[in-house]
């Protein structure tokens, strides 16, 4: 998210209740993400549709392949997304731009190329009892969903982050009334919706770098090379994506939770929707997490090896520490204060929400204790920002591991305690991983300048 | 020479530890090293030579005579730029840091200093020890020790200078430490310089109980203070109001207290201290050397071939002055060129020379060029490069040297050899070779004249002056006597003959006195 807090700055120099609202819109959208702007995709195709698609099983078979489809693709590219920003800003700062479009042309080629051996592998063997044209579509799903995260993340690494949020929006405007247009097809009507709209936004996102970074050279593939590849970025990518679905998962295989819904594919009716929904409600706090370390904590970051590296003295260098110290105690603080507010509303909001969506308000809890989670999660990643900002990913790998590990792990075990447990894993998950964060950034902070100076 | 290919032995008699000079840098003090070597052939020599990146120096200069049977090289500042190793963090040795802060206390102290915090750590600089180099670079002790210093003591607000300084300045000594423990045996040591080889004589000597003399032909501590002052490259980051023009930027300070600790270490473990001649071993003294272990042995040059030299010379006095040396700045070429420019509006008929290689700083030598030709001098006055002496004296009416520093410069005493009058400035121990020492030295008369440094008029009217016929055969005369009588290179040979002969024969130190420097543990054991 490097750059944002140019922009955030600028809209926040304004100095008016117009500008400081505009700033937080801004980082709620582009901070919370893609992936939540999916999520509002589907539910509303999920909405809308609800009334006219018959049978109804068909709305859920189609919400699962691509819960799916989006879950499995984010893992598979997380090995990749992170590196490959670190590889094409490396790339921008040797002044080789045009390695961009190749670049990207590069790690596209070799993603569908391992998506789609994977896809047709997957589509010949479990889902060989399903229709052909359900298969093309979810072949093709899964291949354009992989591509589309790679092109987002290097798009967002380039700071086009208004293009994305508005690709994104056109996109699933798309998939939403495609979907409608064509649910008289049933299921492969809205599957085939949701792959056009995909199509649509991938294409417009390569389009976009092809108009920013044109290139003689169509395709590279030198972020292959031994010394371009950062292994621990790979894992990082890859453990994260993991760890924000290992619950999901295991709900969805676990008997007592889960059904079969579309040839191999599970889902948990009791667990996905109110998971999906406390997702919602994290976007303010990852608005202010933005707004906080992107333009506080960055000043004082960016001080602070400025006067180490031109000669600051060790009193200066100091207090710019104590400063970055002091924005990220109140970016977490306020994250907490904005997200106990989103809780309240959430409490307020749930019993009608689940009334709306058919489920019953026995499940209240459990969405409580989702929002607490995914709170807990904004904090997570707001730490773990940090910690890239200050080049720690040896301690990054190690959190995303934990987060894996412990979400896991905890998640078998409140299955094994019972109904009125489901939930409390995610959330332990977190929180643990987030309470080792911060006693290792606490520790980090305070060896700061020794480690700065003494440890080159 | 590559390095395969230099005479490594098991053991030997003497090592000379020589920083910057011999076999590598031509000049002075290098060819008195050459010298003394060949003079000594019975006496088996290991040569260490220290230098500062191995980039800096190209092939050996002179060749190694027959009884070098050793020669290692090491390079002080190749490992500095080591980049993108990841460093664990250390937590470093309490106790060794606590020794390091005594040290630093005594060093701060008025009056005699207490080395003893130094022999106690001396040792544990070496391979094994528990003050390490990757102690000092990484270790928290370290980084407490560097900033308390920089809080309290420094003036200068950049802390990353501050901090690489400290860095540049004390890591050669590990590297010493090591060469120190890796040394092959030998029975005595020779330093050429206090600095760094003198601390590496000093670590010898006080762990393997062995004698170190120590000659030093400039004063390291003033030649490195000069370097200081003139250096672009030390920072000074101290703003227009923080700044006072008398007071020295910090960094300069500090690099001039650390080079002057070197030296005091190396005096408290030298035994003799030898100097040129007397300004200096008073100097020596008035830095910390004592004053019983001082004596002079001044520079001796090979009369019976110099002499030779005078029934080539032609009948008339050559109007020519010639400087023979580096073209460097320490020399003041460009004072020799303007007394020129004076000299050649009262005698048209002089001529200046500059013998000597320019290679050293091509930049200076590029000045002085363009100063005599703005300065008109022409076909009057000529850069001739490298020259043989033996060829040139015979052709020079007068040898000149316009230095601001120099110590017991040779080509003076070559020239009275060779029969010519000297022209110097009056630095180093010029005024002695030129007017005489003691009574009896000073009966001899005047060998030339002594002028104040960068003064060209001054300079261009004692040439003239002794230019004068009678003059300058009444110099020449006192000039050939002065040589004979002093400064004749066998005296220096029997002077240094006594010096080996006592330290290849005294006993090796017994174990008790070579005790400070073992580990304390295992003195608490013997009591």
């Amino acid at each position: 998210m490097a750059g944002i807090g140019f922009e955030l700055r600028k809209l926040l120099r304004k100095d008016t209740l117009l500008g400081l609202l505009q700033a937080y819109a801004y980082a709620g959208v582009i901070g919370s993400g893609p992936w939540i702007l999916s999520i509002v995709g589907i539910l509303a195709i999920g909405l809308l549709s609800h009334a006219v698609v018959v049978p109804g099983v068909q709305i859920t078979q189609f919400q699962v392949s691509v819960t799916w489809l989006i879950a499995s693709s984010l893992i598979l590219t997380g090995a990749v997304q992170l590196a490959f920003t670190r590889f094409i800003s490396d790339r921008l700062f040797e002044h080789r731009d045009e390695l961009v479009f190749s670049g990207l042309n590069g790690v596209l080629m070799l993603t569908a190329l391992v998506a789609g051996g994977l896809g047709v592998v997957l589509a010949l063997t479990l889902f060989s009892g399903m229709g052909v044209v359900y298969r093309l579509l979810m072949l093709s799903g899964f291949v354009l969903l992989c591509c589309i995260w790679i092109t987002t993340i290097l798009l967002s690494g380039l700071k086009r982050y208004g293009a994305i949020v508005a690709l994104y929006a056109g996109g699933y405007a798309v998939v939403v009334v495609g979907a409608l247009l064509a649910r008289p097809w049933g299921l492969e009507g809205l599957l085939a919706g949701f792959v056009l709209g995909q199509f649509l936004l991938f294409f417009g996102m390569w389009l976009l770098v092809v108009w920013h970074f044109r290139s003689p050279q169509f395709v590279s593939f030198e972020f292959t090379r031994i010394e371009t590849l950062y292994p621990s970025l790979m894992a990082i990518g890859f453990f994260y994506n993991l760890g924000v679905w290992a619950d999901k998962f295991i709900f969805w295989f676990f008997p007592d939770t889960s059904s079969a819904i579309i040839g191999p594919l599970r889902a948990s009716v009791i667990y996905d929707l109110p998971v999906f929904m406390a997702y919602l409600f994290i976007i303010p706090g990852m608005a202010v997490f933005l707004v906080r370390i992107e333009t506080d904590f960055v000043e004082y970051y960016d001080r602070f090896y400025d006067a180490v590296r031109s000669g600051g003295s060790l009193a200066y260098i100091e207090t710019m520490r104590d400063e970055m110290v002091y924005a990220i105690r109140q970016g977490l603080l306020e994250i907490a204060k904005i997200q106990t507010l989103a809780l309240l509303v959430a409490l307020v909001a749930g019993p009608a929400a689940l009334r709306a969506l058919g489920i019953s308000e026995l499940y209240l809890s459990l969405f409580y204790i989702q929002t607490v989670g995914a709170s807990l999660q904004v904090g997570l990643l707001a730490l773990l920002n940090v910690f890239f900002y200050l080049d720690q990913r040896r301690i990054v790998l190690m959190l995303t591991l934990c987060f894996a590990l412990a979400n896991f792990l905890l998640t078998l075990v409140t299955l094994r305690l019972g109904a009125g447990w489901y939930g409390y894993g995610y959330c332990a998950a977190t929180l643990l991983t987030l309470v080792l964060g911060l006693y290792l950034l606490d520790h980090k902070l305070d060896h700061l300048e020794y480690e700065t100076f003494m440890l080159q | 020479m590559s390095e395969q290919a230099f005479p490594k032995a098991a053991e030997a008699d003497v090592a000379l530890l020589l920083e910057g000079t011999f076999p590598y840098v031509s000049g002075g003090v290098s060819s008195w090293v050459n010298q003394i070597i060949r003079a000594f052939p019975h006496i088996r020599f290991a040569l260490v030579f220290l230098g500062s990146r191995r980039s800096d120096y190209g092939e050996p200069r002179y060749a190694l005579p027959d009884n070098v049977v050793h020669l290692e090289t090491h390079f002080m500042h190749d490992d500095l730029g080591r980049h993108g190793i990841e460093v664990a963090p250390r937590a470093g040795n309490m106790e060794a840091f606590a020794r390091v802060v005594a040290l630093h206390e005594a060093f701060r102290q008025k009056g005699t200093p207490d080395l003893s915090a130094f022999e106690a750590l001396a040792s544990e600089l070496m391979p094994g020890g528990s003050l390490t180099s990757e102690d000092f670079l990484h270790s928290e002790q370290a980084w407490g020790f560097i900033s308390a210093n920089y809080r309290r003591f420094c003036t200068d607000p950049s802390f990353v200078d501050y901090f690489w300084t400290v860095r540049i300045m004390h890591l050669p000594l590990w590297m010493l430490a090591r060469v120190a423990k890796e040394l092959i045996p030998v029975r005595a040591l020779h330093t050429i310089s206090t600095g760094y080889a003198g601390f590496l004589g000093a670590l010898l000597a006080r762990s393997r109980g062995i004698p170190l003399i120590l000659s030093e032909h400039g004063i390291y501590t003033k030649e490195r203070k000069i370097d200081l002052y003139q250096s672009e490259w030390i920072r000074d980051n101290r703003n227009v109001f923080q700044k006072d023009s008398t007071e020295l930027s910090y960094f300069r300070t500090m690099w001039i207290h650390f080079f002057e600790w070197l030296g005091r270490m190396c005096y408290d473990a030298a035994d003799p201290i030898i100097a040129l001649y007397e300004n200096n071993r008073l100097r020596q003294v008035a830095d910390g050397a004592r004053a019983e272990r001082t004596f002079n042995i001044p520079n001796g040059v090979a009369i019976g071939r110099l002499s030779a030299l005078r029934a080539k010379r032609a009948d008339h006095i050559p109007p020519v002055l010639c400087l023979i040396g580096r073209v460097v700045p320490i020399k003041d070429v460009k004072t020799f060129i303007r007394a020129m420019r004076i000299l050649l509006n009262r005698m048209p008929e002089a001529e200046g020379w500059i013998a000597g290689p320019e290679d050293e700083d091509p930049g200076y030598a590029r000045e002085c060029r363009e100063l005599a030709e703005g300065l008109g001098l022409g076909d009057r006055f000529r850069f001739l490069g490298f020259q043989k002496i033996d060829e040139l004296m015979p052709k020079i009416g007068i040898t000149v040297l316009s230095s601001i520093s120099e110590a017991l410069p040779l080509v003076i005493l070559e020239g009275y050899a060779a029969g010519v009058p000297a022209l110097a400035t009056d630095v180093g121990s010029c005024r002695q070779l030129v007017y005489g020492l003691g009574e009896e030295d000073r009966a001899l008369g005047a060998a030339g004249r002594v002028v104040g440094i960068a003064d060209p008029q001054a300079f261009a009217e004692a040439a003239i002056e002794l230019l004068q016929p009678d003059n300058w055969h009444a110099a020449q005369a006192a000039g050939i006597a002065r040589v004979e009588k002093y400064y004749a290179d066998y005296m220096m040979f029997d002077r240094y003959r006594e010096v080996y002969d006592r330290a290849l024969t005294a006993p090796v130190a017994s174990a008790a006195e070579a005790a400070p420097l073992r580990c304390p543990v295992h003195r608490k054991e013997g009591g």
